[in-house]
């Protein structure tokens, strides 16, 4: 969290509303997105006590195990999700588009992907459990389940660790999404609670929020009180419907605030990179379904040192990547670089649009820009710069001080004698310049996974579930 | 039919958040009014969507009493056994009936009954004795045995283990190890003794947990037998019939019958 | 690390503590004392500059009920159902003489063949287990042939402020090569070798608690208290089934904040000094136990006590809700967590960094760099929401 956000927290405290923190969506928001919004019995790691889901909000399916402790009805639930995600997921394959590669063969993407949105960080660790607790089961031997119960553990698994991958939008959480975009005058501890960070946005903080009576927990958690006085009474009773009633009551109220968190979202214009990043969401995602189609063993329990490692360093790319572009894409977002002295902003007083540098052969053109700005700048001369009024553009600074800065533009104007037309600011036009860039770095040099130093426990061996994987008890 | 429903879930609803809130305010007085209104509105909500009138439902019919099914389990074990393991047996053997709860109480009625008749059956089950000559918390045993089978020392608690495991290693070898139940019993017992399995997945071989089972019993034999057969005799010297059987009063229960 | 010397959990001198005592017991006045568990003593620990939350612990005061009066019941419970799963757990770990956690003892930390004696000290009556705990622990460290390995359910105390705490571990104290270790058994899973860490610096500190009481113990029978280990065994259930497996954890650091915690406790007598001479929490029960104390009236003599309100407390403290109000009502920046606290570095309350910010307040001394912060992070706001 930024002083940018701390203000407006502060702000929100004061005005008793939630403050935008952002002016743009920084999130794809699919069309027919799946809301799924699971519960689990209190004490167990991953059993799973019903999931309301759907893509139509008028239209939630309600899938219950009315008797949690029987493992044959959370696997015969865990088909039944199957029998409504599978298909969702799958939809999304027909559709396609040849995408050319430098030094690869061409592959086809799926032209729109699967989207997942759960109620909280909760409801991602619970579908990354459940996958684990899924994806190693088999259809034959001792105990068998029905063929579709692995393949929804795979994918179950794929989702939940997409849902870590920084600027991914496969499977998000309703709450952190809110929270990227309008920060309330609570906690963050607080804003977990998908009722009360919405009523911060929308109505003002409400007592009731926080009051399971009249909002039951976003999950994957139950409200203790719902357990003792509903849930165990109506388990007790044997009656399945009696069951299903009760869990009805603590899922309907998060469906409503589930749709109504998309709307909110979906009221923001979609920030310029977002569909960028869905598309290599859609190119991950159909690789993943051309792993499965290929059939690849299952996902390994634990990564390998050179494969994990490798993850990391993806996912450090990938969080530099998404920090860069929300601030491009987003004034407010850059107003926090511009904070910190890393951005700076301001009208453009002055401007040499024909000077050059260097004399004949290697005389170059080299626009000159000068820019009054009120920001604190903390940048040196020579620093790289980019701007988002023009992203293809670089520049570097040439001095700064008494809130002028001299900007010396170097890529991006054209190859003439003199700068095309529009690539250089005219005097009076704002803009922004930072020290912030979307050059990736390489990837590390990681050895082969074949070639994994024994300090970091030699090659892994490759990955095949073995009969305890498959039989492993789920209890 | 459903407008009735409707009302009765409207119902239940405000009945559940009063009886919650009754129990926020420590209320017990008025969470127990709501909480049996909640009950019966349930039931006649049960009964509305099922169509049917509610009803007790029928235990099926015992051939067997909880207490011969115990009684066959411990001879079976041949050791101080917890009502879990107990259960097991009955649950992998003998196709019994009997759950954990029921085997809590069955302690205290045995007691009530040789109170009333002494040695009026053929066999009690009655309880383990500590090295203070009480009650031993949560294991059974069987009054035909001698005392030093029914006594436990430091040691005894993995001795009855074992013997146990050998048992049921023995009984399954014997007699087949039927469906399932017999051999996940095997396998959970097994685990627990070094040399039983041999790392693989497989079920165990009955044989090699039986003789693993013995190789480990006779690491403790020597020190177990000589606490069980002290305990014995000051159990002997010291009890009357019933304590002897169902354990002698703790201070406490002495103090208690004092003060009457 | 400094040397592992017992400092706390000693009553302070008499005649100080005498005084401390009765100004601790006119505190909590006529509401029974409600005895510590090792869950609250660790969570003592978890905010460790609140005052107020010191002196009701100190004086024994019922934070639940002492909330329930006022009217903001703490947010937490446990299901039935996490209660059945624990209890359902902590029975097959100990099942059959303790039949797994012998195989994971012999697994994890080499425990000989011939070490499993077991001694169920709860065979004794309720008033004598803390007794027969004494016995068999001194025995043990003694070097009794006969010494056992394990002890279930052992009864230990802690002096917490003039009062003792009476431990009842759902542990076991087991020896191996002359070393006590504490078992703690939990139900919350290990997957593919991970837990939720929350849980697992949950149950170390609440490990610590026990560690510190045995130490104590040890002490007191004139044995050395570093013969119990810091390493503590804890108990889980692995993957998705319900098989235990152990891991050792050192609960060192846990043992050095509870300590210099319970240190803060006997010097109670300095809070007390800031406190008015007639000031109680008495819920003045009545003969059910029900409080009769007027609402506004606790109310005002706890807000005497100052309290350090962080949205951590939602998860630890049964007062959280109240302070909550009042942090929310004195518009004190608390309110919004540690992070934006820091961030604000000295600036106490909503108005305050607001004012700064507005440039309707004139920064104070050493307020010079925030205000200036502050007041560019509003012109950036206004400039790009407008």
């Amino acid at each position: 969290m930024s002083l940018l956000t701390s203000l407006a927290r502060l702000r929100a405290l004061e005005e008793g509303i939630a403050q935008p923190v952002a002016t743009v969506r920084h999130c794809h928001l699919s069309a027919r997105p799946m809301v799924f919004v699971p519960l689990k019995l209190s004490g167990e790691a991953a059993a799973p006590l019903a999931a309301m889901l759907g893509t139509e909000r008028e239209r939630p399916r309600l899938l219950v195990v009315t008797q949690p402790r029987n493992r044959d009805l959370r696997f015969a639930w865990a088909a039944e999700l199957a029998g409504v995600l599978l298909p969702y997921i799958e939809g999304f394959l027909a559709d396609t588009e040849t995408v050319e590669r430098r030094n690869a063969d061409p592959y086809e993407r799926a032209m729109d992907a699967p989207q997942l949105i759960v109620p909280n960080q909760g409801g991602v660790a619970f579908t990354r459990l459940l996958g684990r607790s899924t994806r190693f089961r088999r259809p034959d031997g001792p105990y068998p389940v029905p063929e579709s119960v692995p393949v929804l553990g795979r994918w179950l698994t794929y989702f939940g660790e997409r849902a870590a991958y920084p600027g991914s939008a496969l499977m998000l959480a309703a709450t952190e999404e809110l929270g990227r975009h309008w920060a309330s005058g609570q906690s963050g501890l607080e804003d977990a609670n998908l009722a009360a960070l919405l009523a911060w946005i929308t109505t003002g903080p409400s007592e009731e929020a926080e009051d399971p009576l009249v909002w039951p927990p976003a999950g994957p958690a139950t409200d203790p009180g719902f357990d003792a006085e509903v849930l165990a009474p109506a388990i007790e009773s044997g009656k399945p419907e009696r069951v299903a009633e009760a869990l009805r009551t603590q899922l309907e109220p998060t469906w409503r605030l589930m749709w109504q968190a998309i709307d909110l979202l979906a009221g923001l214009p979609e920030g310029a990179s977002a569909a960028q990043r869905w598309e290599q969401d859609r190119g991950s995602f159909s690789g993943m379904a051309t792993h499965l189609a290929e059939g690849a063993p299952p996902q390994a329990r634990r990564d390998g040192a050179v494969a994990a490692a490798a993850r990391l360093a993806r996912m450090e790319r990938a969080q530099a990547a998404y920090d860069v572009q929300r601030a491009y894409d987003d004034p407010l977002v850059m107003a926090e670089y511009r904070l910190t002295g890393e951005a700076f902003a301001g009208e453009v007083v002055e401007t040499d649009p024909d000077n050059t540098e260097g004399e004949g052969r290697s005389r170059k053109l080299r626009p000159l820009v000068v820019i009054k700005t009120d920001d604190p700048v903390r940048l040196p001369p020579g620093a790289t710069l980019g701007t988002p009024q023009r992203r293809a553009q670089g520049a570097e600074l040439v001095s700064a001080g008494e809130g002028l800065v001299t900007v010396k533009i170097t890529k991006g104007m054209g190859r003439g004698r003199t700068a095309a037309p529009g690539a250089v600011p005219e005097v009076g036009e704002r803009v922004c310049y930072t020290s912030l860039t979307d050059d990736f770095q390489g990837s590390p040099q990681l050895p082969e996974a074949e070639a994994t130093p024994w300090t970091h426990g030699g090659p892994p061996q490759d990955y095949v579930p073995d009969d305890e994987d498959a039989q492993e008890e789920w209890s | 039919m459903s407008d009735r429903l409707d009302d009765l879930e409207r119902r239940i609803d405000e009945l559940r958040a009063g009886v919650r809130k009754a129990m926020r305010h420590r209320d017990p007085a008025t969470a127990r009014t709501l909480r049996a209104e909640l009950r019966s509105a349930e039931r006649a909500w049960d009964a509305l969507v099922s169509g049917e009138q509610p009803e007790v439902k029928a235990e099926p019919p015992r051939l067997v009493t909880v207490r011969e099914q115990v009684h066959q389990g411990l001879r079976l074990l041949g050791a101080a056994a917890q009502p879990r393991l107990i259960v097991a047996v009955s649950d992998a053997f003998f196709g019994g009936t009997i759950r954990s709860a029921q085997l809590t109480s069955l302690r205290r009625d045995e007691e009530r009954s040789f109170r009333s008749s002494p040695h009026g059956r053929p066999y009690y089950l009655c309880a383990a004795l500590t090295d203070r000559l009480s009650a031993a918390r949560g294991l059974l045993t069987l009054s035909t045995w001698p005392l030093e089978r029914r006594v436990v020392g430091p040691l005894s608690p993995r001795v009855d283990f074992l013997t146990c495991a050998i048992a049921v290693a023995e009984h399954g070898e014997e007699h087949g190890a039927g469906d399932g139940r017999a051999a996940r019993l095997l396998v959970r017992m097994a685990r627990n003794i070094p040399g039983a399995t041999d790392g693989t997945f497989g079920p165990p071989v009955p044989g090699q947990v039986a003789a693993a089972a013995r190789a480990e019993l006779r690491v403790h034999a020597e020190r177990d037998t000589r606490d069980r057969a002290e305990l014995a005799e000051r159990a002997t010297a010291q009890l009357g019939d019933t304590a002897r059987l169902f354990g002698a009063a703790t201070l406490m229960t002495i103090k208690k019958e004092n003060a009457k | 690390m400094p040397s592992e010397r017992l400092e706390a959990g000693r009553p302070a001198p008499r005649g100080e503590a005498m005084s401390t005592q009765h100004r601790l017991d006119a505190l909590r006045g006529t509401t029974p004392p409600r005895p510590h568990d090792a869950r609250a003593i660790a969570a003592l620990a978890a905010n460790p500059g609140c005052s107020r939350r010191a002196l009701m612990d100190g004086a024994g005061v019922d934070k639940d009920a002492a909330a329930r009066h006022l009217g903001f019941p703490a947010p937490f419970g446990q299901s039935p159902f996490a209660i059945t799963r624990g209890n359902v757990f902590e029975a097959l770990v100990k099942a059959d003489g303790c039949a797994e956690l012998l195989r994971m003892l012999r697994e994890a930390l080499g425990l000989p063949v011939a070490e499993v004696a077991y001694h169920d000290v709860e065979n004794v009556g309720a008033h004598l287990r803390h007794a027969h705990t004494r016995a068999l622990i001194d025995r043990a460290a003694t070097g009794g042939q006969d010494a056992g390995t394990l002890y279930d359910h052992p009864l230990l105390t802690l002096e917490i402020a003039g009062h003792t705490a009476y431990l009842e571990p759902d542990v076991v104290a087991f020896q191996l090569g002359g070393r006590f270790h504490i078992v703690e058994i939990k139900s919350f899973a290990v997957i593919d070798g991970q837990a939720d860490p929350a849980a697992v610096a949950a149950a170390a500190r609440q490990a610590a608690v026990y560690v510190l009481a045995l130490r104590t113990l040890l002490e007191e029978l004139g044995h050395d208290p570093l013969q119990v280990s810091h390493d503590v065994v804890l108990v889980c259930p692995e993957n998705f089934a319900n098989r235990p497996v152990a891991t050792l954890v050192d609960v060192r650091r846990q043992l050095a904040v509870l300590r210099r915690q319970l240190t803060r406790m006997t010097s109670l007598d300095r809070l007390l000094a800031a406190l008015p001479e007639d000031v109680t929490f008495d819920l003045r029960p009545d003969e059910d136990g029900r409080p009769t104390r007027p609402v506004a009236e606790l109310a005002d003599a706890l807000r005497g006590a100052t309290a350090r309100y962080a949205p951590d407390c939602l998860s630890t403290c049964d007062l959280c809700f109240f302070c909550r109000d009042e942090a929310r009502q004195e518009g004190a920046c608390d309110l919004l967590g540690r992070q934006v606290r820091d961030e604000l570095g000295g600036v106490a309350s909503v108005a305050e960094a607001l004012g700064l910010a507005d440039g309707t307040r004139d920064p104070a001394v050493g307020q010079e760099e925030i205000a200036r912060l502050l007041r560019n992070a509003e012109r950036l706001r206004r400039e790009c929401l407008t």
